[in-house]
């Protein structure tokens, strides 16, 4: 474990070293932690590891005190609301995305924050925006342009961040959270906080910065349901909070971060899924021969066309009867449009099929045990079930294959037929990621052997290796360009981030920045049109605060702008670490203008009592979040439906956001 | 100079007299005759024949045919000794270019001037210049199948002609773009209609004649339509083709090279109305909800051909366009000049809210507790349904509450018995719990189904797509209404199809005798929901799921292995080739090109003999088609393979008849 601490040292000095060669495109990737964990924490301690050396279990329980802290804070500040806003109280289901609920599961989430250790995910949900539970908040910093602009450019400025204002904050109201637990293989857990944003992709990015894995793209995100005894992994594309909503409030469920080399066994060799002859011994040895080349083909045949290639899969399986423990073996036929069995008494030609099961709305998971359990002929179960269902039903299908190698063809060929390209496209960002990260393991060791000699000798003899791994599998130029190219698109995509944060960036220093405005307006009530013309009015003030803080700590245009913001944290070291009240005061400084503008509106929110400013005193890292969280209840319900409006709910939403943010982002270029 | 005499008149060079008729093969044609020597250049030659003809007309398309060797005298410089040509030749002097009726992938028929001197490969390349379709390597010609002689000259109803044979386009350039369509189109009322003859599908076939078409009833039947195919190393002439002669183009090749429906219109319409009839005419099977899927997306391609919504505005993306109108409609908001409902418009959600009778399904059935439907003030927000006892207690906790997210929709109408239900079954983490609603009317159903199906999607009704969803449920319900007829009413009549849609004419015949109207409709429209589409995203994934059917691009062909004794099916498609059982259809071997070694001909003995990797050899004799078609199969797929996406479509066409020809040498 001091270990691990050391590494993390030994990131932020490579990063160190590498922020002057690398341009913003690598410099996205090495942005130290984009941690889900609350990063004031984390911060800190990146901070004083030299002194703490301490080990990664006690930094998690930190992180977790500090999580619940936080909880604790948003409570009582919900406690407050709930008298102004016991309306919206009323719907509190805790699956229901509704936003009215926020109050009230900010209560309900301290109970559930308390499980945390026990039930693997503790959940709240809420419009409050926990600050420190924020991921990318601190790092990121990417405010306007603090470039000198022209009165109208100012003013068109101004006009742009404040609609991308409203934009945001209507976004970032509705973000759903959850702290889940992840299992590793070596039996520790670890917690982290999943927005509703992040695919499983993204989380994995995570955890692989977390754990300092060889990021192979065998790892993956794997659900187990001790109950029905099924289990799957996550496809890198789906959401995992919304996987995670389906769950029940009690459940067993856990989630796992493992190395499943079934994950993208298709991929790796195709041959085995679309060229077996089935039951046919002659093929079996010549599967394993095919050669690079050829594999390329047929992935690029069967993923790259016009459609894709459902591999074609049939034969006897076993099937449960519903309700029963007995198992009815029948013919099967894998098609693109779903699973089909041949009728009594009919041929397997197309026009006598029966159709068992489509795709669209059911899951595939694999089953353990279900010879103990349900008295299967062999130990080679897959389960077909829709998400949703938690509990034993009839709903549920159980089929049954005589081996393991069966078994895995039709999980993967189901996978095929559900997901599509989407499954090619999951692996190409996953090899690409890999590549990335050895890249990124063999620069790190390089640029630090220097600085932590120490510790470079069983980093190396740990990560090194690993980082090979994937290059084994392909050629390192190609490698080179994934990578290359992964750090293009996530550049993009981590800009567009890193947008989409920034008001909560300032929610957060907004408090350290008291405004004349917001005392008067606090008194207002909150309907929308009002705070905004207020907007409008307190926009003149917005462009010289910029300049000021904006261009004494990183006058950087903000897009371009990311890789910087970690390094302040090690620089600033020495005065930073210890009080915590100096700690505080830095990032308005690095962090660019929070935006007057801002402040204002959220001024008009505040509730009378609570002055922002006293928060420093003494826990800042849990006290800070209640001034922040103390601006949402009142948020009108109105703006909060907002973004479920054009987009509808969950991931249209969140294009339609980016897109907005995209379409903003062109409408300043053509005005500036 | 040939034809030089002495003053008696006897010829002093060894020149000799040359017959040539002017015309199209046909005896009775005028002739010229010239005098010749060996060393005469057919230039010269068919200099002299225009000479003699003493006629005012355009003869530049015309050259020399010569029967007896079936062969044009193209080339110009070369001297009638070289050919081999003596006074016995019978040559005619006709033109290169002669109309043809092309009976196209939707099964309208094209007149139009085809090449009948350049080898095939060229002439359909010609073709698709005309037609606007891309990589015509895709394409080929069949022969017509031979009429059988009907007792009663029924059908036949004067079908339209296309006629394109006026049209001649300058080679060698593409076609520029007029008015949405390629310049040579837009010359006259005819040649337009002609375009969107193409470049839009065609109505659902009458279900009638579809019943009368043809069908395959075996594997065997699918070989007929493979022996059919024309040569496309040789010229049209060569095989026989006459002036006027009906020919089929089709596409041969399945291996869809950059599909892109912005740029393809008419090869993607012509290549979704051949998988539309491949589909109806059961050249290819596909399973019950297959066939719905492929039915539900011909009525929608079908609805927005007619409604002429061709130009596809929606194109672009719609998102983005929402995206502006929320932009400017917050920035407008923002400088509080907009009257205040434009932002509430935008952010409230819609919701249903009215009476309905509800029927629920225990999820443990008790024995026979079925009560029936029963009134209730149902409110559907956001994706939840919620019902209560009455209106009044609406504020109050309702009875069930139920989130439609991830939900199945099912309709259960019947348009004759003003039934009209939605059957939902909604995951819970017990299981599926099944509840009927069931409304009063049309209006009443498309709203509440809409909105059930945006949210099983995850969706609100504030979604864009909202109302064009209401609008499609309620079109189909009409569709109902007229094509369902009385009860067990068969309706072929032509009243039936007097809304111009017969839900028979969606799917394949052996679904005419399955269901009725009334039961089909339900299940077509329950299918796949796809109202949102555009044209080409229609036609674009029917083409799609064409493709992903188990069976899709296999040709037949009957033949017959070496060392077997009875006849079997070889399977070829675009990238291996299938040994089939012809009795059962099982498949027997499947050998990949990729692993192809190479592949000989034997013209003598019509035998295939192909060699793979690890010493596989595989033989064969050609039973049901020539061997030059398997031959050219094979060949083709190797070079529709080597096609990349860099050399954009120029055609290597001297590897194409490379791979594909060969056999001239025999």
């Amino acid at each position: 474990m001091g270990e691990s601490s050391e590494d993390i040292d030994q990131m932020f000095s490579t990063l160190l070293g590498e922020m002057d060669l690398l341009t913003q495109s690598l410099g996205v990737d090495t942005l130290p932690p984009p941690d889900p964990n609350p990063p004031r924490a984390e911060f800190n301690y990146s901070v004083g590891f030299k002194d703490l050396n301490e080990s990664l279990n006690a930094l998690e329980d930190q992180d977790l005190d500090a999580l619940m802290a936080d909880l604790v804070a948003d409570i009582s500040e919900a406690e407050q609301r709930t008298i102004q806003a016991q309306k919206e109280s009323l719907q509190n289901q805790h699956h229901s995305a509704s936003l009215q609920a926020s109050n009230f599961s900010g209560a309900a989430s301290l109970g559930y924050g308390t499980n945390v250790a026990a039930t693997g995910i503790s959940q709240y949900e809420d419009d409050l925006p926990p600050p420190p539970a924020d991921p990318v908040l601190d790092l990121p910093l990417p405010p306007p342009p603090p470039e000198p602009l022209s009165q109208e450019e100012e003013e068109a400025q101004a006009k742009a961040d404040k609609i991308k204002l409203a934009l945001e904050k209507l976004k970032e109201a509705k973000v759903k959270k959850l702290v889940i637990k992840v299992h590793m293989n070596d039996n520790s857990t670890k917690s982290l906080m999943v927005d509703e944003r992040q695919l499983a992709r993204d989380v994995l990015d995570n955890l692989f910065e977390k754990t300092h894995c060889d990021c192979n793209v065998d790892w993956c995100l794997y659900e187990i349901y001790p109950e029905l005894q099924i289990e799957r992994f996550f496809e890198d594309h789906e959401n995992v909070v919304e996987v995670l909503s389906d769950w029940t409030r009690d459940t067993e469920n856990k989630i796992l971060f493992l190395e499943k080399e079934e994950k993208y066994a298709v991929f790796k060799n195709p041959q085995n899924f679309y060229l077996d002859n089935r039951g046919k011994k002659e093929s079996k040895e010549t599967n394993e021969k095919m050669n690079a080349k050829n594999k390329e083909s047929l992935l690029e045949e069967s993923f790259c066309g016009t459609s894709i290639i459902v591999p074609e899969l049939e034969g006897a399986l076993y099937l449960k009867e519903d309700g029963k423990k007995s198992w009815k073996r029948r013919y099967f036929l894998l098609r693109a449009s779903g699973i089909y069995y041949v009728p009594k008494g009919k041929t397997k030609t197309s026009r006598d099929l029966a159709c068992f099961i489509q795709f669209e709305n059911v899951n595939i998971y694999y089953g353990t045990q279900h010879k103990m359990k349900y008295k299967a002929p062999t130990d080679y179960c897959f389960v077909l079930k829709h998400p949703q269902i938690q509990k034993e039903s009839q709903y549920i299908k159980y089929l049954c294959c005589d081996d393991a190698r069966t078994l895995n063809q039709w999980v993967m060929g189901i996978r095929i037929a559900k997901y599509g390209k989407t499954l090619y496209d999951n692996y190409q960002r996953a090899v690409a990621k890999a590549g990335l990260a050895s890249r990124w393991t063999d620069l790190g060791t390089v640029n630090a052997a220097a600085p932590a000699q120490p510790s470079t000798g069983p980093k190396t003899g740990t990560t090194q290796p690993n980082g090979q791994i994937p290059q084994a599998t392909h050629s390192v130029s190609a490698v080179l360009q994934e990578a290359q190219r992964h750090a293009e698109t996530s550049k993009n995509a981590t800009v567009t981030r890193l947008q989409d944060k920034k008001p909560a960036l300032r929610n957060h220093h907004d408090p350290a920045v008291p405004r004349a405005p917001h005392a008067p307006k606090s008194s207002l009530p909150p309907p929308p049109p009002v705070r905004r013309s207020s907007d409008t009015s307190g926009s003149p003030a917005t462009p010289p605060k910029a300049k000021g803080t904006g261009g004494g700590g990183f006058p950087a245009p903000p897009d371009d702008f990311l890789p910087p913001p970690p390094p302040p944290p090690p620089l600033d070291d020495p005065e930073l670490p210890p009080p915590p009240p100096d700690f505080m005061e830095p990032p308005p400084d690095f962090v660019p203008p929070p935006p007057p503008s801002y402040a204002g509106t959220a001024g008009s929110e505040l509730p009378p009592p609570p002055p922002p400013p006293p928060a420093p005193a003494p826990a800042p890292d849990s006290a800070r979040p209640s001034p922040a969280v103390a601006k949402r209840p009142p948020v009108p319900p109105k703006r909060q439906e907002n973004p479920g409006h054009p987009g509808g709910a969950g991931g249209g939403e969140q294009d339609f956001m980016s897109d907005l943010m995209k379409a903003l982002q062109k409408k300043r270029g053509n005005v500036s | 100079m040939a034809g030089m005499k002495t003053a008696s008149g006897d010829y002093i060079d060894s020149s000799w007299e040359l017959r040539v008729f002017v015309g199209e093969e046909d005896p009775e044609a005028e002739s010229v005759t010239l005098r010749v020597t060996g060393e005469s250049h057919i230039g010269g030659v068919l200099l002299k024949i225009v000479e003699q003809i003493n006629r005012k007309q355009d003869w530049s398309d015309h050259a020399i045919w010569w029967e007896q060797k079936r062969q044009w005298l193209l080339q110009t410089h070369w001297t009638l000794d070289k050919y081999g040509i003596l006074a016995d030749a019978r040559l005619f002097f006709g033109p290169q270019h002669r109309p043809v009726v092309l009976r196209l992938p939707n099964r309208r028929a094209l007149r139009l001037r085809a090449s009948f001197s350049q080898p095939l490969f060229q002439a359909v390349a010609a073709i698709c210049r005309l037609l606007s379709i891309r990589h015509p390597e895709e394409l080929s010609l069949l022969r017509a199948p031979e009429k059988k002689e009907k007792k009663k000259k029924e059908k036949e109803p004067e079908e339209e002609l296309y006629d394109l044979s006026k049209v001649v386009l300058a080679g060698g350039v593409a076609p520029a773009l007029f008015r949405g369509m390629p310049a040579h189109f837009s010359d006259s009322a005819q040649t337009e209609a002609c375009y969107h003859m193409l470049s839009r599908p065609q109505p659902p076939p009458d279900p009638l004649l579809l019943q009368r078409l043809p069908r395959p009833s075996s594997l065997s039947d699918k070989t007929q339509l493979h022996s059919r195919w024309l040569d496309s190393s040789r010229c049209l002439m060569q095989q026989g083709i006459k002036a006027g002669d009906i020919l089929w183009l089709r596409f041969k090749y399945y291996s869809f090279f950059d599909l892109d429906p912005k740029t393809d219109p008419v090869r993607l319409t012509q290549l979704y109305e051949q998988a539309r009839w491949d589909l109806l005419l059961e050249e290819i099977d596909c399973t019950e909800e297959e066939m719905m899927v492929f039915a539900a997306l011909q009525y929608h391609i079908n609805k927005l051909s007619q409604s002429g919504e061709v130009g596809e505005p929606a194109g672009t993306d719609p998102g983005l366009d929402d995206l502006d109108a929320a932009l400017s409609n917050l920035e407008v908001k923002l400088e509080g000049s907009a009257p205040t409902d434009v932002l509430d418009s935008l952010t409230t959600i819609p919701e249903l809210k009215d009476h309905l009778r509800i029927f629920r399904i225990p999820r443990r059935p008790r024995k026979l507790t079925l009560k029936g439907y029963r009134q209730h003030w149902v409110v559907f927000k956001e994706t939840t349904l919620s019902y209560y006892k009455s209106q009044d207690e609406a504020p109050g906790d309702p009875i069930q509450q139920l989130n439609l997210k991830g939900c199945e929709v099912v309709p259960d109408v019947n348009v004759s018995g003003q039934k009209f239900c939605i059957k939902l079954l909604v995951p819970s983490p017990e299981g599926m719990s099944e509840i009927y609603l069931r409304c009063q009317d049309e209006q009443q159903y498309a709203r509440w189904m809409a909105g059930c199906r945006l949210a099983s999607k995850g969706r609100t009704m504030a979604d864009s797509s909202y109302t064009s969803e209401v609008q499609a449920i309620l079109a189909f319900l009409s569709l109902q209404r007229t094509g369902g007829g009385g009860p067990g009413n068969h309706p072929q009549g032509p009243d039936a199809s007097a809304e111009g849609l017969n839900p028979y004419g969606l799917v394949a015949p052996r679904f005419q005798r399955k269901f009725k109207a009334k039961q089909l409709i339900p299940r077509i429209l329950e299918a796949q929901n796809v109202a949102q589409l555009s044209l080409a995203e229609a036609q674009l994934r029917f083409i799609q799921a064409w493709q992903s059917l188990p069976d899709f691009g296999i040709s037949y062909v009957m033949v017959r292995f070496k060392g077997s004794r009875k006849d079997e099916i070889l399977g070829i498609a675009n990238n291996r080739l299938i040994r089939i059982d012809l009795a059962v259809g099982d498949v027997v071997k499947t050998w990949r090109f990729s692993n192809m070694r190479q592949w000989n001909v034997n013209w003598d003995i019509r035998q295939v003999a192909i060699e793979f990797d690890e010493h596989i050899n595989v033989a064969f004799s050609c039973v049901s088609a020539s061997c030059r078609i398997v031959h050219e199969y094979i060949g083709g797929y190797i070079f529709l393979s080597t096609r990349e996406r860099a050399r954009g479509e120029e055609l290597d066409e001297d590897l194409f008849l490379q791979l594909t020809g060969g056999h001239e040498a025999f």
